[in-house]
């Protein structure tokens, strides 16, 4: 199928899975919800417009919650480009934000300096974290998507360890931190909402990554290596560092998104479990389709969704839980490979006929040619 | 009916796979009871496409199927089977850490009280079909353990237990020696005379000619008709697989080779199979020509190559371009000492098929300092490049933006060899470099291939078209069972019935006549 066809079908391949998804999502809002239209309403119209002016909190609520998802979103879209299906998002993004609270919480920094040194030490960590997975993979074979999975829970109760029985603040009444010094909290872009300016961090890491992804030979690469790996291995690319690469790049993104999600929200470490924005990242990158320019997009219509849930939940007593349906059969859809492929045929068999007959013409002309 | 006598009708298909490739274009194909039935073609011809339609593996686009003059459906494996069709595949289809008697009976064990396998039964069953086909078998052995013509027997008897009547062998002798392949001639027959019918996939002449009734030929996705075997002869039959009559010649100087640029000396392999594919194989390629390899596929021509651009290790031996190794030597480095391959495979090789042209033909040089300015590329210069490339290689395209799994094969292997013949190449290896493609395209890539070793590269073309050999290479070595059969420094007199000789391994020339490759030490 020449490009624009293919664009075409991608998109009412997406269009009508998201459409599927809201739709299986009504079925269950009409079984449990006492008042079905409010409830519809809470799920696609409250999260922007309530009493018919606009939602400006809830919509600032949007935008913050689109901040760590935006950063797994890129990480996985890093790491699936290069094929290597590593979903450790969720343990790094843990990892990272347990190290900077740390740093947040024990080392007095500078007021500009603190927030910039936790969030970078973050990544690092995340980074490092990425590596067990990755060299498993390159030297020894090892499933990388086996290893990675398990790895969130080895970072998990690693973590549940040091809280618990080291750095728990004893006074409070849950398993949390000490509170997080003052210079080290990311900044609110607008006062007493989610919104932070980790936002704006993550449009520029959208558009860093864009170029990474596009415009340099590590990207270059990167996306080679994911197409066509015999392919990348005969042009002489080195695969193996490659392929580390990607995923220790993945583990940056997903540890810096974890550091900023907990200096910007928490006043402290309170996390007791995996926070889910790995797995949401997963989401978010098939919705993009591995394109880092289109990650905030697929950001913003889950974090949409995941809104317009938690206000059905507070208003019309649906579970907050619908998010998880309506994220599952989009990814079911998504990921199905064979999801409408009768129609792609159709359109194929189309095309592949009109350039038979049409090369026929043209091999009669060259050959007059030759 | 009268069209009672066939037992197998395929009218009218056609094939459109999901990246629109057309593997069959209107394909009429008949089997009648009884027979063995050969299907002939080169790579890429449809004829596997066919047999997965007939086997079930693959649904037609267009067209109808007709099994014993009723028509059908194939919609999978287990529908073919319970029609009586059965495959022996190329790769065998069986469980190595299970015994021949547990394979046997896989998914359909006998069973023992309703729940459990009946292992004695299934030895049973074994030993039985064994004696009434005459295809001895270990039934206790471990399929991992037993060789190769034992597997393919133990195929052979899988299809039959299950009840086939008709039985499709997708080249069934490749992996065979010479006595194994008589061996499998003898059950054939055997199974002919107890009316059996078989379909036999190959691109061996003398096998066809040996076992066959009647033949089908395909060439591109189409059928180029249906003959007696004993009606035709071999160079009629090449011609149809191949379409020989289309010559294409190739205006060249005498060659003027000087330094030798490749040396291979005593490289050994035996393959996984424990199949001896390189013998002790040394040869020397000079700058300024064109040495062609010429043999029947599969005698260790893919191999060799392999091993010169580290796809694989080889046993013992050495390779060298200008004095420095290249086995084991990564391709990064096997590409700065001035090495280009035309991959055999270009769909696994060549070519990222969803990536743009301007992608493919960067992708050796992405590193190199002229595309790239710091940590960001040289998009103009990358741009400028590809369109130049795009337009000296005479590839048909919207524009470099377009995805290579989209052209037409002539204008990917153009890509192909576009980005190859750029790369300044001391020594190119060129494998097939014109199968599967167009008469435009072929005609401007053995132009560009002798252009360059006049220019002073040293050029290594491995082909299975005899047409090619004998028109590009300046001299030429035959390979049989994974050595030289014989060495021609001039090719000039050069004709098909004497390299035929030497590709079937009738003929041998002596070890001083062969050591001439090597030129000098």
């Amino acid at each position: 199928m020449g490009n624009k066809q293919k664009l075409k079908f991608e998109f009412m391949r997406g269009f009508v899975a998201i459409a599927i998804a809201i739709a299986v999502a009504f079925i269950f809002i009409f079984i449990c919800a006492d008042d079905p239209a409010k409830a519809l309403n809470c799920l696609l119209i409250r999260p922007i417009i309530s009493n018919g002016a606009l939602n400006v909190s809830s919509i600032l609520t949007i935008l913050g919650r689109m901040t760590p998802i935006i950063f797994t979103g890129l990480a996985v879209c890093v790491m699936f480009s290069a094929n290597q299906f590593n979903l450790a998002g969720e343990g790094t993004v843990m990892a990272g934000g347990f190290v900077a609270a740390l740093l947040a919480i024990y080392v007095p920094m500078a007021a500009g300096l603190h927030p910039v040194v936790c969030i970078l030490v973050g990544a690092v960590v995340g980074g490092l974290l990425m590596l067990i997975p990755a060299i498993a993979k390159v030297k020894l074979n090892a499933s990388e998507m086996v290893c990675s999975l398990m790895l969130n829970y080895v970072v998990l109760y690693v973590i549940m360890h040091f809280l618990s029985n080291v750095f728990a603040d004893r006074s409070q009444g849950s398993t949390q931190t000490y509170p997080f010094l003052e210079t080290a909290k990311v900044a609110k872009m607008v006062p007493g909402t989610e919104l932070t300016w980790g936002f704006v961090i993550a449009i520029i890491a959208t558009i860093l990554v864009g170029f990474f992804m596009y415009r340099t030979r590590w990207g270059y690469t990167i996306r080679m290596i994911g197409i066509n790996e015999s392919f990348s291995k005969y042009s002489g690319m080195r695969v193996g560092g490659v392929i580390v690469l990607s995923q220790v790049i993945g583990g940056v993104l997903s540890g810096m998104g974890g550091a900023i999600e907990v200096l910007g929200r928490y006043n402290t470490f309170l996390w007791k479990d995996l926070p889910g924005y790995g797995w949401t990242g997963i989401t978010v990158a098939i919705l993009a389709k591995n394109n880092p320019l289109a990650i905030p997009f697929a950001a913003l219509f889950i974090a949409y969704l995941n809104r317009g849930c938690e206000l059905m939940s507070i208003y019309a007593s649906v579970p907050a839980e619908m998010i998880d349906i309506i994220q599952a059969v989009i990814f079911l859809f998504f990921a199905a490979e064979q999801f409408m492929s009768k129609t792609r045929q159709k359109m194929v068999v189309k095309e592949t006929k009109e350039e038979l007959a049409k090369k026929q013409q043209e091999a009669a002309v060259e050959g007059g040619n030759a | 009916m009268a069209d009672n006598e066939y037992v197998v009708q395929m009218k009218g298909i056609t094939k459109v796979y999901p990246n629109g490739i057309a593997a069959n274009q209107g394909v009429d194909f008949n089997v009648k009871r009884g027979e063995i039935h050969a299907l002939m073609g080169e790579n890429g011809a449809g004829k596997s496409t066919l047999m997965k339609m007939l086997f079930g593996l693959e649904q037609p686009t267009e067209g109808e199927i007709y099994v014993n003059g009723e028509k059908v459906s194939l919609t999978s494996p287990t529908v073919a089977i319970s029609k009586g069709i059965g495959m022996v595949h190329q790769h065998f289809m069986l469980v190595p850490n299970l015994t021949v008697a547990e394979n046997m009976v896989l998914g359909m064990e006998p069973k023992h009280k309703g729940m459990f396998m009946d292992y004695k039964k299934a030895v049973e069953i074994t030993e039985e079909y064994a004696k009434k086909y005459n295809l001895h078998v270990d039934p206790n052995a471990k399929v991992r353990d037993i060789p190769v013509g034992m597997k393919q027997k133990v195929e052979i008897l899988k299809a039959l237990v299950r009840g086939a009547k008709i039985l499709i062998l997708d080249e069934p002798t490749a992996v065979l020696t010479t006595q194994e392949t008589e061996e499998l001639f003898k059950e054939l027959i055997h199974l002919k005379e107890q009316g059996y019918t078989m379909i036999f996939i190959s691109h061996k002449l003398h096998e066809i000619k040996q076992i066959t009734d009647r033949l089908t030929i395909m060439r591109s996705g189409k059928s180029m008709g249906v003959y007696q075997t004993a009606d035709i002869s071999k160079e009629e039959i090449s011609r149809l697989m191949v379409g020989r009559d289309v010559i294409l010649t190739v205006e060249k100087d005498q060659a003027q080779p000087t330094d030798v640029v490749l040396r291979v000396r005593d490289l050994e392999y035996t393959n996984e199979w424990n199949k001896k594919m390189l013998n002790k194989l040394s040869f020397d390629v000079r700058k300024g020509e064109i040495l062609g390899i010429a043999g029947v596929e599969g005698n260790g021509q893919r191999e060799l190559v392999d091993m010169l651009f580290n796809l694989n290790t080889p046993d013992s031996g050495t390779a060298t371009v200008n004095g420095q190794s290249v086995i084991g030597q990564p391709q990064r480095k096997i590409r700065d000492l001035g090495v280009s391959l035309i991959p055999e495979d270009r769909m696994t090789f060549g070519m990222a098929g969803t990536a743009t042209i301007e992608e493919n033909l960067m992708s050796d040089r992405s590193a190199d300092n002229k595309y790239n300015n710091g940590p960001l590329f040289n998009m103009k210069k990358m741009h400028e490049d590809s369109d130049q490339l795009i337009k000296d290689y005479k590839v048909l395209c919207k524009s470099r933006n377009q995805q290579v799994g989209m052209l037409s094969g002539g204008n990917i292997q153009k890509v192909v060899v576009a980005r190859e013949f750029s790369a300044d190449p001391i020594l190119i290896i060129a494998d097939q470099p014109t199968r599967g493609i167009d008469v435009g395209a072929t005609e401007f890539i053995r132009k560009k291939l002798v252009e360059l070793s006049r220019a002073g590269a040293a050029v290594l073309l491995v082909s299975a078209d005899l047409n090619e050999v004998m028109e590009l290479s300046d001299s030429l070595i035959i390979m049989y069972n994974g050595g030289i059969a014989a060495y021609f420094e001039d090719t000039t007199s050069l004709t098909d019935a004497v390299m035929g000789e030497y590709m079937l391994g009738l003929k041998q020339q002596s070890d001083e006549e062969v050591r001439r490759v090597q030129h000098g030490e």
